[in-house]
């Protein structure tokens, strides 16, 4: 229903530039800002809230500018990374506050909605109890109570789940999810966490350096990363990267390390006359048990049992490839395998500038969802730029 | 040697539960014995000076003679004039003392270039000897060449021919002004401190809630600060109700309790009156403590 925007916005704290030229919108979605610490995401996201104001640029809120609005003016609510719940208050007093201070409402009406939305988050039970009796994952929904209470047209979530432990993170994950779907209200989600961002988002925004590297569905950024950090930084273990010559060959490109041949590609022109970086998942790279003497080959040096999975290090020339075989194969460490680089999955970066050359093909139907801006160009390698 | 051998032997003899309990009275034998020599002794001793005439030649023993002192005082002005100006000397001084220290704490309570330079410097009224700051205070309410008459003349406030310590009625107000000026940095020092254990995402929150700046001190620093507050008014209490040099050094016109009990034994050498208006004190200073402790509940503190 709210749709949110930011246009051009910058932030300069002195000479520091935390966010740069950034351009998002998000409406009725979970959009997940995701990069590394220092990415300026938590920045955009105080931004939006109104507790920090951009050197340049605008906000917009359900088309109204509200870059020069404090935060109780906007319709937003937050959730903080610490909770930041009224120590000296109970969990009623708390969920109450924001009612108290920032709405019309009579004490009767204001008691009721605090027990609706205790009852929603199923912490009804607890109203009377103070907040330092509360275990993380209940602290975690009082957070969440009083936020929501107020109806807010835009939701901020700054890393909500980093204190919670593994499996109780895993839950709130899914009731977050649930609960943004039910109420429909546009959600701006930032964490750190790549896996968070995937399994979370309608959409990712990557930033690396206050700046924006590519915006699309987990799907779509996952499969066709615009740029080497994109590649690098989604998926875990992350991408292998070799530094490979290409050679114009008929029908296309072939990849050479150490005069080995890697991969030939019949559908890149581009590729030739720079320096080029040849990227792979690990779940993409074949291992072949009994390689052909022509084979390219490496050492196996480590195996990382996964329970599901083995995580193979592999010594190939000077850099080391990670690679996931189910737990049937047996490796031994010293065991030379074979390395098979399927040209279907192959993606090439410029060297200096890390933009994408190319991605690999996709067929759209292996993936889980619909992603507009995967079918279209099936097969194509023209570099995509950020959106 | 036949005697240590001996202890030995009646040593080991004891049951050895006994001789663990016995051990455990050895060990805490010396603090006691320190603490009857210089706490409890010259508690009582005073106690039964109060009830004596100590006569001035040291040969001669105090005279005992009951209550006779304690009736003096209460039919007295004097005591109860030196009592009303210990209360108000006392409650005032406390009371602005720790909300200047909260005012001063919350300013403080923020990132700025020279932050540390600045709160050190806040510190120093606490930390100059008291004699050197009497002197300067002294000079300043001087009537001839003091700067804060003046000013309070040049404002129109101030026209009197009497100095500012000369009489009593204006020496408590500027024995009060003194004495906050000289510890509001300790009430700065232990809010502070707290201050800072509050996360700023809790403001944060509160202004996204939309709770303005007195919104916010309300609900969430007075709270926060609720049990530091209390501990420091009853300690300023405590110390402000003893006070001696903060008055004395300042002003000679101005008699409270501590200044009577020292002028009687040591100006009038009637050591017994002395000792008498010094359990009086300290029997003031218990109803109060316990009043307050009362007041606001053990648990608070």
């Amino acid at each position: 229903m709210t749709e949110f925007r930011l246009e051009n916005v910058t932030k300069r704290f002195g000479s520091e530039t935390a966010v740069s030229d950034l351009s998002l919108r998000a409406d009725d979605e979970l959009l997940v800002l995701v990069g590394p610490s220092g990415c300026g995401k938590s920045t955009t996201l105080r931004m939006i809230a109104g507790l920090e104001q951009p050197t340049e640029g605008s906000i917009y809120i359900g088309g109204e500018d509200v870059t020069h609005q404090s935060p109780s003016e906007r319709s937003i609510a937050m959730v903080f990374q610490n909770y930041a719940l009224y120590r000296t208050m109970n969990v009623r007093e708390n969920i109450g506050y924001g009612l108290k201070h920032s709405s019309s409402l009579s004490a009767d009406e204001r008691t009721t909605k605090v027990r609706e939305i205790a009852e929603m988050f199923d912490i009804d039970g607890l109203l009377d109890r103070e907040v330092s009796e509360l275990s993380g994952g209940q602290k975690q929904r009082v957070a969440l109570g009083r936020a929501l209470v107020r109806d807010p047209d835009v939701f901020l979530l700054d890393e909500p789940l980093s204190s919670l432990d593994a499996k109780l993170r895993s839950r709130m994950r899914t009731e977050l999810q649930h609960i943004q779907q039910e109420l429909g209200v546009t959600t701006v989600y930032v964490t750190h966490d790549q896996k968070e961002a995937m399994t979370m988002g309608d959409e990712l925004a990557i930033l690396n350096d206050g700046e924006l590297q590519q915006t699309g569905t987990p799907e779509a950024t996952y499969a066709r990363p615009t740029n080497r950090f994109v590649a690098s930084f989604l998926g875990s273990p992350s991408m292998n990267l070799l530094n490979v010559n290409t050679e114009h060959r008929t029908g296309g490109v072939t990849c050479l390390l150490n005069e080995q041949e890697l991969v030939s590609l019949s559908d890149d022109g581009q590729a030739t006359d720079r320096s080029v970086q040849l990227g792979i998942r690990p779940e993409d790279l074949e291992l072949l048990a009994e390689p052909p003497n022509d084979a390219v080959t490496g050492t196996v040096r480590h195996v990382e049992y996964q329970g599901n999975d083995n995580f193979v290090q592999i010594e190939f020339v000077n850099s080391t490839l990670t690679c996931i075989v189910p737990t049937v194969v047996q490796l031994s460490p010293g065991e030379t395998v074979g390395l098979n680089f399927p040209s279907d999955h192959v993606h090439l970066f410029d060297m200096e500038t890390g933009d994408t050359i190319r991605t690999p093909p996709v067929d759209p139907g292996e993936y889980r969802n619909q992603s507009g801006a995967l079918s279209a160009d099936h097969g194509e390698s023209e570099p995509q730029s950020g959106e | 040697m036949s005697t240590t051998t001996l202890v030995k032997d009646r040593i080991e003899h004891i049951d050895p539960r006994r001789r663990e309990t016995l051990l455990g009275y050895l060990l805490v034998l010396p603090s006691v014995l320190l603490i009857g020599a210089v706490i409890i002794y010259p508690l009582a001793y005073n106690l039964y000076l109060g009830f004596t005439e100590v006569p001035l030649n040291p040969d001669q023993s105090p005279t005992w003679i009951g209550f006779q002192n304690y009736e003096a005082l209460i039919g007295s002005t004097r005591f109860w004039d030196a009592t009303i100006n210990t209360v108000v000397f006392t409650v005032g001084s406390t009371l602005l003392a720790t909300a200047v220290g909260l005012g001063v704490a919350i300013l403080f309570d923020r990132t700025f270039r020279g932050r540390r330079l600045a709160r050190g410097l806040v510190l120093l009224p606490h930390v100059t000897p008291i004699i050197a700051v009497a002197f300067a205070w002294q000079f300043m309410l001087d009537p001839l060449w003091g700067n804060l008459p003046d000013l309070l003349a040049w404002l129109g406030l101030y026209e009197s021919e009497v100095g500012l310590l000369q009489s009593r009625e204006q020496a408590l107000p500027m024995a009060i002004l003194f004495d906050v000026w000289r510890n509001f940095p300790f009430a700065f020092l232990l809010f502070i401190a707290r201050l800072q254990a509050i996360p700023q995402s809790m403001y944060e929150a509160a202004t996204i809630d939309g709770a303005g700046r007195v919104a916010q001190f309300k609900d969430i620093i007075l709270p926060e600060l609720k049990g530091t507050i209390l501990i420091a008014i009853l300690l300023r209490f405590v110390w402000e109700f003893n006070a001696f040099e903060p008055v004395w050094l300042l002003t000679r016109n101005l008699e409270t309790l501590p200044i009577y009990a020292y002028k009687s034994a040591f100006s009038t050498y009637d050591q017994g009156l002395g000792a008498a208006i010094a359990v009086m004190l300290f029997l003031f200073q218990l109803v109060m403590v316990a009043g307050y402790m009362r007041f606001v509940g053990e648990d608070e503190l």
